[in-house]
């Protein structure tokens, strides 16, 4: 049988989970007989793997020139507030997760960012005070 | 444009009426090469693999694509996928490869379901018996390197090795493996098919401070002045960077944009990403976010990238808050210099690009900081 990609069990894996926990990572390390110490080595070496839980949603704005270029700072200082958060932290009520990432190829539609990994492009502070709305009210719902 | 013309499968049968040797000579004489950015010989790479005898061939689809201010391969992979897989599949011919790879970053995660579905129908079409297995990335800018690709898709830490062996000597599970960039798969079918193909089309991701930026095809060597017409700047332009490895340079309307024009800056093209800088914004700022880029991205495997580009963003730093001299100004240059000498791979060897050509193209940027004794 061929050799399964590891990667893309990985993100099976975070798929299902939110995020790796050490409970995860122990079970693929079983199944497929591969160290956790080299599980854990990998994933530290992805931005895109996270071995804690995560907000509901997860936020990555883009850092690129392009975006920079068209305004991102001022994106991120105001999500900053908005959420009262920093980059790299989960809210206080678990909603939501914000990163900065390197050039997710969203450039035309600079300043972008992903949320739960799908693109929102040409940013502006109106936007996203209606993006965060929604979110919290789905997810209010939902609750 | 003449990258989405579709070509129905018509390319691989063409190709395999012509067989292996009359498909690379017809590839060669088209004049494809390479659209990554290297513009190695599309036909040569992959004679390479085919000359190491062997039981098994790997094809790497390179769509790995983060270079910052570059997205033509997005726009691909949406607008043209089919013909994609159909290069995927040719190459897959000539090379008797039986598993295939796209490398997807992680970034273009919300493309994936779709391109299953691509690779399902055409698969099935074609009647061949290859498997296309898409490899999900995770956020790693290092694992578009060759190296680092095959590393990572080996399910270990995408961290380049030294070359050679070359790849398409001694690749994945060390067989030859032939790594094709996105763009470079989908001209194959339309280079084959078309006898109008005209090899010196490119594409051009264009971003920055325009009206309009977007992917657009033109000809090597087409004018400044063409591209600033279409694209529409935001007021009075001072710079255009490619990327973030192939350096920065002035916008001059007048010029063509050709390999030779790009070299005399000392700038690369690369893959023709093209991001403009308006008038107001100082290069010192512009070289500050690419350096924390390229401290953020370096896979930390060999010292002088992985400790030298933290440096290189200190100095810019110290630069910036007009506490630097002259002589600071000559260590940046030479730690730049020193990293892109000692590093491993691509990632080292050009992570200083940015800042040599803003400090010898933009020197009043630079200057304007120095302290005066």
């Amino acid at each position: 049988m061929e050799e399964k990609i590891l990667l893309n069990i990985l993100h099976e894996a975070q798929d299902k989970h939110g995020y790796l926990s050490e409970e995860v990572l122990k079970k693929i390390s079983k199944k497929h007989q591969i160290p956790i110490s080299r599980l854990y080595g990998i994933i530290t070496f992805h931005t895109m793997f996270r071995v804690k839980k995560q907000g509901k949603h997860i936020l990555e704005l883009c850092g690129s020139p392009s975006c920079l270029l068209n305004g991102a700072r001022e994106i991120e200082r105001f999500i900053e507030k908005e959420l009262n958060v920093e980059i790299g932290e989960t809210t206080k009520d678990k909603k939501f997760s914000v990163y900065k990432t390197s050039c997710i190829g969203c450039c035309d539609g600079a300043p972008a960012m992903l949320i739960d990994g799908k693109p929102y492009v040409n940013l502006t502070i109106k936007r996203i005070k209606e993006i965060l709305k929604e979110l919290k009210n789905a997810s209010t719902k939902r609750n | 444009m003449q990258v989405l013309r579709e070509t129905n499968l018509q390319g691989l049968a063409l190709a395999k009426k012509l067989g292996k040797k009359g498909t690379l000579e017809l590839l060669a004489k088209r004049g494809l090469v390479g659209r990554g950015g290297a513009s190695f010989p599309t036909h040569k790479k992959w004679e390479r693999a085919l000359s190491v005898k062997t039981n098994e061939r790997f094809l790497i689809c390179n769509a790995d694509e983060g270079e910052p201010g570059t997205f033509k391969d997005k726009f691909l992979i949406k607008n043209n996928s089919e013909t994609l897989i159909e290069g995927i599949l040719i190459a897959a011919f000539v090379l008797d490869a039986k598993r295939c790879f796209i490398y997807l970053r992680a970034e273009y995660d919300s493309l994936r379901l779709e391109l299953e579905k691509i690779i399902k129908k055409v698969l099935k079409k074609s009647k061949m018996k290859v498997s296309i297995e898409i490899v999900r990335g995770a956020g790693a800018y290092v694992c578009g390197e060759e190296t680092a690709i095959i590393q990572s898709i080996m399910g270990r830490r995408g961290q380049p090795m030294e070359k050679p062996p070359y790849p398409t000597i001694k690749g994945l599970w060390g067989k030859p493996t032939v790594l094709n960039n996105v763009t470079t798969l989908t001209c194959v079918p339309q280079a084959l098919l078309y006898e109008d193909w005209n090899p010196n089309y490119r594409l051009f991701s264009i971003s920055g401070e325009v009206e309009h930026p977007g992917v657009y095809e033109w000809e090597l060597g087409v004018k400044m002045s063409t591209i600033l017409g279409t694209v529409k700047p935001k007021g009075k332009m001072k710079a255009m960077s490619f990327g973030c490895f192939g350096g920065i340079m002035p916008v001059y309307k007048s010029n063509r944009v050709s390999p030779a024009l790009i070299c005399d800056k000392n700038c690369h093209h690369g893959a023709y990403s093209l991001i403009f800088v308006g008038e107001k914004k100082n290069i010192v700022d512009v070289n500050l976010s690419m350096a924390k880029f390229y401290t953020y991205e370096s896979c930390g495997k060999c010292t002088p990238c992985r400790e030298g580009t933290i440096r290189l963003v200190e100095l810019l730093k110290k630069i910036k808050s007009g506490q630097a001299t002259n002589k600071d100004l000559k260590l940046l240059k030479e730690l730049a210099n020193h990293i892109q000498e000692t590093s491993l791979c691509g990632l080292g060897a050009s992570c200083g690009n940015h800042i040599l050509t803003g400090m010898k193209n933009f020197k009043k940027d630079y200057k304007g900081f120095i302290k005066k004794k």
